[in-house]
């Protein structure tokens, strides 16, 4: 069965951008989000198997999203994205349990190759 | 990865963040301190930034940046939030702007971009002398829609939406007009046949279509905000230039109005608030002189009447003298004085209207020479709506635009004139009158009728159109009274054929270039109605 994706961004743009990359890699698009809310409300309708989490978003951060998320389901796989110079944030979502990063602008191979080690766990 | 296949839905998705951070910029100059404003501008500007990335617009990519980092100064380093800060983003606006437009048009990348990026590095808030200058500002929170709305982003789209081109929208609104063209073909086939059934079977059509145009129209529907910002920031602009001290306020926000009308709306409302801002506001010290608030207020509000909009654009300040605008127009000779002494306390306004007029104490770079309240009445003539202005000396002013919903299907008025038969929108009809011949007066070479205690010339659409003039044998003369340069006039007219539902197509050149036709439409029996633009012909 195929490995189901939550891509949560709040640019329409991005969200397109990452769901074509998956797709193409046979990943299944559980859902999609455009803020911290959604998406800790979404999460917990379609229980991905992994979450791409955007960092800056309006009603709630990526971190303050990430935080509900991993309270509700510790086991939960989630990746972050960032953009360079967000460092200091990275170390935050690390420590509230991000399995890992991928950087924006996205390099469709390095997402790929992180989110398969993130699935794969 | 293919990218250009992002093109389109990146101008779109980074437009919409240019619109939401004018509209921060403007709304934090109120509040200076409204931490969700500064979130949302820092948010845009690092989506901007991430959008361009991945297209690899470097340009954009550095632009934004620096208008990021500016943000986080604001967000974190306690820089204040002021108006030199905002001309800054606001300068970043545009040159994204410019940039986006090179990606749409594929022109070559290398606008230049001068030193903003260095600009914004170094930036240091002004010394605290011209701060205190600025400090009669309150910065208590204000009431007025310029408050940024909780919780409203651009990109996030709410589950259950499409996105739809809108030629495709376009295409659904012909097809529609089509289908009523029709319906009134099959009318005209039911009265031949005498078919009650078939009666009933159109005029139950007739029903389904109308809840089908209302519908469609509906998905043509854009909210007002979609042109809000520019208004902002032109008034904005506008007030630093002249020097006024004013506080503007937007309602309505939320009302939707019809896609084509609303481009059509910016010039027009644009040239208006820019006369309310250049010679409706008085300064400061004029106000305090007069009793007022030194902080005046320019209002623009959209509202829904029924089937129409209401646009009102109201001000404060000095309002305008009724005499001076008609002693103006004498003086001009637009006008004698006898017709002066005629003209009601709202004709004597409605002068503004004619071309080349204007009250305007003194002439400025900024409106001009007061030309321009006669386009402004032409585009919403154009639109099929009618211009409203009302004025109190030291009071302020109301102009008032009355816009139908759709422009696309009308009720006309259909005349015949000649070989011509010509259709004027209702809503430029005041009303339709048979006059005996007895009661045509003549002054000098103008034939006038009295109407309701007023003397109304008259006019030949024959004349106008080069058609050769009626005859009337019956000795009634058939005509419509409307309204032209700001007073009633009674349009003479072969014929009056009735009202009709018309679905208004453009016409294609070389009639397109012709003065005075606003399109064509087709009548239930093959026939076609030219739409006169009155505002043009008179």
């Amino acid at each position: 069965m195929a490995t189901t994706v939550m891509i949560v961004d709040d640019s329409l743009f991005m969200r397109k951008m990452l769901r074509d990359i998956l797709e193409e890699e046979g990943y299944q698009i559980a859902g999609e989000a455009s803020d911290g809310a959604e998406a800790v409300a979404r999460f917990k309708e379609c229980r991905p198997n992994l979450t791409t989490l955007d960092i800056v978003m309006p009603n709630k951060t990526g971190i303050e999203a990430l935080r509900e998320i991993m309270a509700f389901d510790p086991a939960a796989r989630v990746v972050m994205c960032s953009a360079i110079g967000q460092e200091s944030l990275t170390r935050a979502a690390a420590e509230a349990g991000a399995k890992a990063f991928i950087l924006k602008p996205f390099n469709p191979e390095l997402v790929t190759r992180v989110l398969k080690e993130v699935a794969e766990g | 990865m293919d990218m250009s296949q992002y093109k389109n839905l990146f101008l779109s998705e980074s437009r919409e963040y240019l619109r939401s951070i004018s509209e921060q910029v403007v709304a934090l100059e109120q509040i200076p301190a409204e931490k969700g404003a500064i979130d949302s501008l820092f948010r845009g500007a690092h989506s901007l930034k991430g959008m361009a990335a991945s297209m690899e617009y470097g340009d954009v990519v550095v632009v934004a940046h620096s208008m990021e980092d500016l943000m986080v100064r604001v967000r974190e380093g306690g820089l204040q939030f002021e108006a030199g800060v905002a001309d800054l983003l606001l300068e970043g606006v545009d040159l994204i702007d410019a940039l986006l437009n090179d990606v749409e048009a594929d022109r070559a990348a290398g606008r230049p971009l001068g030193d903003y990026a260095e600009r914004l590095a170094g930036y240091t808030p002004a010394p605290p002398r011209e701060k205190e200058a600025r400090a009669p500002v309150p910065p208590a929170p204000e009431q007025g829609a310029a408050e940024p709305e909780k919780g409203k982003e651009p990109a996030g789209e709410a589950s259950g939406t499409v996105r739809v081109r809108t030629e495709l929208l376009d295409h659904l609104i012909n097809l529609t007009g089509e289908l009523v063209t029709n319906k009134h073909r099959l009318l005209n086939i039911g009265r031949e046949l005498d078919s009650p059934a078939l009666n009933d079977a159109v005029s139950e059509t007739g029903k389904l279509l109308r809840a089908l145009h209302d519908e469609v129209m509906k998905v043509r529907l854009m909210p007002f905000e979609a042109i809000c910002d520019r208004f902002q920031r032109s008034v904005r602009t506008l007030a630093k230039k002249s020097g006024k001290d004013l506080h503007f306020e937007l309602e309505g926000r939320e009302i939707g109005l019809d896609r084509g009308t609303l481009e059509q709306l910016v010039d027009p409302l644009n040239h208006i608030l820019r006369n309310a801002v250049d010679h409706g506001m008085e300064g400061s010290a004029e106000r305090v002189a007069a009793g007022k608030p030194a902080k005046g207020v320019v209002r623009l509000a959209v509202s829904r009447d029924r089937d129409r909009i209401l646009v009102t654009v109201r001000d404060d300040g000095r309002g305008m003298e009724r005499s001076s605008a008609s002693s103006a127009a004498i003086r001009k000779g637009v006008i004698t004085p006898e017709e002066a002494e005629l003209l009601s306390p709202r004709q004597a306004l409605m002068l503004a209207c004619i071309p080349g007029f204007s009250t305007a104490r003194e002439v400025t770079d900024v409106s001009g020479r007061g030309v321009g309240m006669d386009a402004v009445n032409a585009a919403i003539q154009k639109l099929g709506g009618s211009l409203g202005i009302e004025s109190e000396p030291g009071q302020g002013s109301t102009f008032t635009l009355r816009l139908p919903m759709t422009i696309a299907i009308i009720h006309a008025l259909i005349v015949q004139c000649g070989a011509v038969k010509g259709a004027v929108p209702v809503t430029a009809v005041h009303r339709t009158v048979e006059l005996s011949r007895h009661q045509v007066e003549t002054v000098g070479k103008r034939q006038m009728f009295q109407l309701d205690g007023e003397t109304i010339p008259l006019l030949s659409l024959n004349r106008v159109l080069g058609m050769p003039l009626g005859r009337f044998p019956s000795g009634i003369l058939p005509l419509f009274v409307t309204e032209a340069k700001g007073r009633r006039v009674g349009i003479v007219v072969d014929r009056l054929l009735g009202q009709h539902e018309l679905f208004v197509k453009p016409f294609g050149r070389p009639l397109s270039r012709m003065a005075g036709l606003a399109g064509g439409a087709t009548l239930g029996d093959g026939e076609i109605v030219t739409i006169l633009d009155l505002a043009d012909l008179l």
